[in-house]
């Protein structure tokens, strides 16, 4: 006869075999991701930036996870219902997002204007940097400022009347431009426009004088000689435009990279996360991704995830300075 | 006047402006910056106003249209059905998945709305939802909804 | 003239290869039947295959999706004319004619003549983009802020010509639209205007929902629910094609929607969209019976469909000549180039010159292909409305769904179409006509944006305006229009009176 004592040692026992049996096949299951596709979230439009770096990405994750690895666009509000999006999912893995430097940005100026932040930073994890463009000043070829001291005196001389153009407020044109102008002690007005296509059409019309263009954007538009570069926010000069100075050359403490990188929502197993690390890791050294990035014009810098993180945080400070100074617009009158 | 004697147009045009009013309040919240350099709130105000001034004329001028007690809503209750049905069937697309979601909606239109035969009801919801999923999701890969099971 | 020739020849060299012939029919077909989903137009048509071009060779990207864009814009006045649900954007005026030529029997005349509208238009403005390219990138580039404005005025002005009823409700509607068109983020201020905190409705509501919801899911709501099916005279198959004196009406509004639509077209940016607006209000103004359109004249399906055809085109010529992206569709273009290394533009032109004029040829190509696809079809297309209502609708409600859905991967648009669905169905009972939210939806943020872009550009100066001759001209023409289009409205008034039944006012 059976009693409690005995029933509750056969449980135990029980309990322990069930362990013992589980703890390799989740052991397994984890060495076994992936095992199905992986989506990787662009919160852009097909053909933007962040949608041309996913893509050749995902190309070689393929080859190097051996599962299919689609991207799939999911755009809206500049990229926040994408990164939204990602990090309400599941952080099993299967999804992760590539996106651009207004990840940074988004939750700051959501603050600022007092609505609930459409996400925050640390519902994610670093996984890697891909790509850190800066971008170049372009001025329009009617303008007479062939050098940024010829413009930034021009600009004393009459503040508030020059005009430039952005791709969106608070965006990867608008910060930039913005730091420089602090940094030189000079005021200009800003013309907003929606996107960087329209941007440059408003300088390319002497609409507006100059912007703060991603480098593939202005090469072509350098060849035919409509407008001229004056100088690139990187650190070192832009191997696209040997000419143009860096700000930083100039005497301005101004840097700024129009960045992408790869993320995935905070939660994932740590195991996973180095899985996806290393995924990365070996696709970025393909040559089908060197040659495909390289046509697109976006030099690849690649940071795994801790270097990511410290820079992604020096990035934010910056950004977040940049944003608190510019203010709400109509606040400044 | 009571609500019988409402005219229709009366009661559209009143709505309208009620509409405006809601926008004006809402609009509170932004900037209205000057004419030189309008704010967030400047344009829409300017349209808040205007629908007011033609809801309000509209609702004046009523007084000779049709009385809302003899308007024909024969089929209201009907379409109140279909669009529920795909209020329901939009809720549950990306809780149970296009294709269950697609099959539940065809059976309900063409069996419980339209009282078709088992049969074919059977066959169009089946053969539409799996068939659509399959051009749409797989061969154009847009990535269609897919329920808790991964189906 | 020679040299324009020859290249022309090169070109077709390129395009009339088996492999890149066999891209552009198989883009043009794939274009078709994404367009005649509602809610799909050519936007969603090329994004849905961009990616599928990146392993093929430039020349054939470029051709496949001009293929699909084209196809779309021919697939989407099917669904607009034979079930009231607009294809996309621009097929939303299609809808009001063709829809009633529909239900008088002329859907395959409808067809027809939106085939050969559109075949026409497409043609012209191949030749316009063949021919004037760099000049008109030119041209159009001095296109500021402020010269847009002025356009976007003209067509707001338009409103007065679109709608034959009660001018008052025509412009609550066009109110309406406008205010839809004030939800969104505010690119000037950064604010977000009456998102009630849905972040999808950064972007604003879409155009396609709220057309496919406010004229499609409306129609289905008012038909099908009213047990019979719709009340459509089917054609007998002699009926399929125009008669001569439909082909004799279309002349007049195909032309000049082919050159309206075409100049319209070329200006960087989204107006292109408001081309079959202005086509149909240029028609009913220019038209000797204005009081036909709304009941299926032909007119208000040869203009809008026409210029919506050309001002596709026309999108191309700055997208080709500058390089630049003056729209989500010229960008995808521009991508789908750019992942093979190649940057459109000035340069592009004269560095791979078979690449610009293979394309141009295999525009010409693709719109051949669609007008012998398209009027075939017309036969099998009228068939479709053979189909038993109650099976076609619930089918086409599940499309619209579908179709919503597809555009953005989100649930948030397919709320949209189901919400302006049931304020349709509201509207259409209370007597106010759709088109002008339509009109409004599109023109508000644009309108806004420009003339807020003209004054950060001048400081808050109004004088601007005065200031530049274009938009100077063009605000003097839109006013002219509008003051044209309230003639009759002031002439009329006596007749208001009388029609309405109340007693002449005493003098």
């Amino acid at each position: 006869m059976l009693t409690d004592g005995d029933t509750l040692i056969m449980l135990a026992r029980l309990a322990a075999a069930v362990c013992l049996v589980l703890t390799p096949l989740s052991a397994l299951s984890q060495e076994s991701f992936p095992n199905r596709p992986i989506s990787v979230v662009v919160p852009f439009p097909p053909g933007g930036m962040a949608d041309l770096s996913a893509r050749p990405l995902s190309v070689s994750m393929e080859q190097v996870l051996k599962q299919p690895v689609v991207v799939v666009n999911k755009a809206g509000a500049s990229g926040a219902v994408g990164i939204q999006n990602v990090a309400n999912s599941k952080p099993d893995g299967y999804t992760i997002m590539v996106s651009l430097v207004s990840f940074s940005t988004i939750p700051e100026v959501d603050e600022m204007f007092g609505r609930k932040p459409a996400y925050s930073r640390d519902q994610f994890t670093p996984i890697a940097l891909l790509a850190a463009d800066p971008p170049v000043l372009a001025v329009g070829a009617g303008t007479p400022w062939k050098s940024v001291k010829e413009l930034v005196e021009d600009a004393k001389k009459r503040p508030g009347e020059i005009v430039y153009s952005h791709s969106g407020l608070y965006g990867p044109s608008h910060l930039p431009m913005e730091m420089f102008l602090h940094a030189a002690g000079v005021r200009m007005r800003q013309v907003p426009a929606v996107g960087g296509g329209p941007a440059m059409t408003l300088v390319l019309g002497g609409n507006a004088a100059m912007w703060s263009s991603p480098p593939a954007m202005a090469l072509q538009h350098v060849q035919s000689q409509k407008i001229r570069v004056l100088a690139s926010w990187g650190a070192k000069r832009h191997a696209a435009f040997p000419d143009a100075p860096t700000l930083k050359e100039l005497g301005y403490d101004v840097e700024f990279y129009v960045w992408s990188g790869v993320f995935a929502p905070k939660g994932v197993a740590e195991p996973t996360v180095t899985i996806l690390r290393d995924a990365v890791r070996k696709a970025v050294a393909f040559p089908e991704f060197k040659t495909s990035m390289a046509k697109v014009q976006t030099p690849v810098m690649y940071l795994d995830g801790p270097e990511f993180k410290q820079f992604l945080e020096k990035d934010a400070r910056m950004l977040s300075t940049a944003i608190k100074r510019i203010g709400r617009i109509e606040d400044k009158k | 006047m009571s609500l019988p004697r409402l005219r229709n147009d009366q009661l559209s045009g009143l709505m309208l402006l009620a509409l405006a009013l809601f926008v004006g309040w809402q609009n509170r919240a932004y900037p209205l910056g000057s004419v030189q350099e309008p704010g967030a709130g400047y344009t829409p105000l300017l349209i808040a106003v205007f629908l007011g001034v033609i809801g309000l004329l509209i609702a004046l001028k009523g007084a000779s249209s049709e009385p809302l007690s003899e308007m024909q809503w024969p089929e209201a209750k009907r379409a109140a059905m279909i669009l529920v049905a795909c209020a329901v069937a939009t809720y549950a697309l990306e809780h149970l998945g296009y294709r269950i979601t697609v099959m539940s909606l065809l059976v309900f239109f063409l069996g419980v709305m339209e009282h078709k035969k088992p049969l074919a009801v059977a066959s169009v919801a089946i053969g539409f939802s799996l068939l659509s999923f399959y051009f749409i999701g797989t061969l154009l890969r847009v990535p269609l909804p897919r329920g808790p099971l991964g189906w | 003239m020679a040299d324009t020739f020859q290249n022309l020849l090169l070109g077709f060299q390129v395009a009339l290869q088996w492999n890149v012939l066999g891209y552009a029919f198989a883009g043009c077909v794939i274009g078709t039947l994404v367009g005649m989903m509602p809610g799909l137009g050519p936007l969603a048509g090329i994004s849905l295959l961009l990616p599928a071009t990146f392993g093929l060779n430039p020349i054939i990207a470029m051709v496949l999706l001009g293929g699909v864009y084209y196809g779309a814009m021919y697939g989407g006045s099917t669904t607009s004319i034979l079930m009231r649900i607009p294809g996309e954007a621009a097929s939303v005026m299609t809808c009001v004619d063709g829809y009633a030529m529909t239900q008088n029997g002329r859907a395959g005349a409808a067809l027809a003549i939106a085939a050969i509208g559109s075949f026409v238009a497409g043609t012209f403005g191949v030749i316009g983009l063949m021919l004037l390219a760099p000049t008109l990138a030119a041209l159009a580039l001095r296109f500021g802020p402020p010269e847009y404005t002025a356009l976007l005025m003209m067509g707001f002005f338009i409103l007065a010509y679109m709608s034959g009823g009660s001018m008052p409700k025509t412009l609550a509607m066009a109110a309406f639209g406008l205010l839809l068109g004030m939800i969104g983020i505010d690119a000037m201020t950064g604010y977000t205007r009456f998102s009630f905190g849905v972040i999808e409705l950064g972007d604003g509501v879409g155009i396609v929902p709220v057309a496919v919801g406010l004229f499609g899911i409306s129609e289905i709501l008012m038909t099908a629910a009213a047990g019979e099916g719709p009340k459509v005279r089917i054609p007998k198959f002699r009926e399929l094609m125009p008669s001569a004196r439909e082909f004799k009406d279309s002349v007049g509004p195909i032309a000049r929607g082919s050159l309206l639509g075409f100049l319209i077209g070329i200006i960087p940016g989204s107006a292109h969209v408001i081309s079959s607006f202005v086509s149909y209000g240029l028609e009913r103004r220019l038209s000797k019976h204005p009081e036909r359109f709304g009941k299926g004249a032909i007119e208000g399906v040869a203009g809008p469909e026409s210029a919506n055809n050309s001002a596709a085109t026309g999108a191309f010529v700055p997208m080709m000549a500058l390089g630049i992206p003056t729209g989500p569709v010229t960008a995808v273009m521009i991508a789908a180039v750019m992942v093979h290394g190649i940057s459109p533009g000035p340069t592009m032109i004269q560095n791979q010159p078979e690449l610009f004029w293979g394309f141009v040829a295999s525009m010409y190509v693709g719109n051949v292909v669609l007008l012998i696809l398209n009027l075939p079809l017309v036969g099998l297309f009228v068939n479709l409305l053979r189909i038993p209502y109650a099976y076609l609708y619930p089918g086409i409600l599940c499309f619209c769904i579908l179709g919503c859905y597809s555009v953005s991967n989100s649930v948030v648009d397919v709320w949209i179409m189901l919400i302006m669905g049931g304020v349709g169905y509201a509207l259409r009972k209370f007597g106010y006509d759709l088109a002008p939210v339509a009109l409004g939806l599109v023109l508000a943020p644009m309108l806004e944006l420009s003339l807020r872009q003209s004054l950060a550009m001048s400081a808050g100066d109004y004088t601007i305006f005065l200031q530049r001759p274009i938009a100077l001209t063009m605000l003097c023409l839109g006013v002219l229009l509008l003051l044209l289009g309230l003639k009759p409205l002031l002439s009329k008034k006596k007749d208001w009176r009388s029609k309405v039944g109340l007693d002449e006012v005493p003098d």
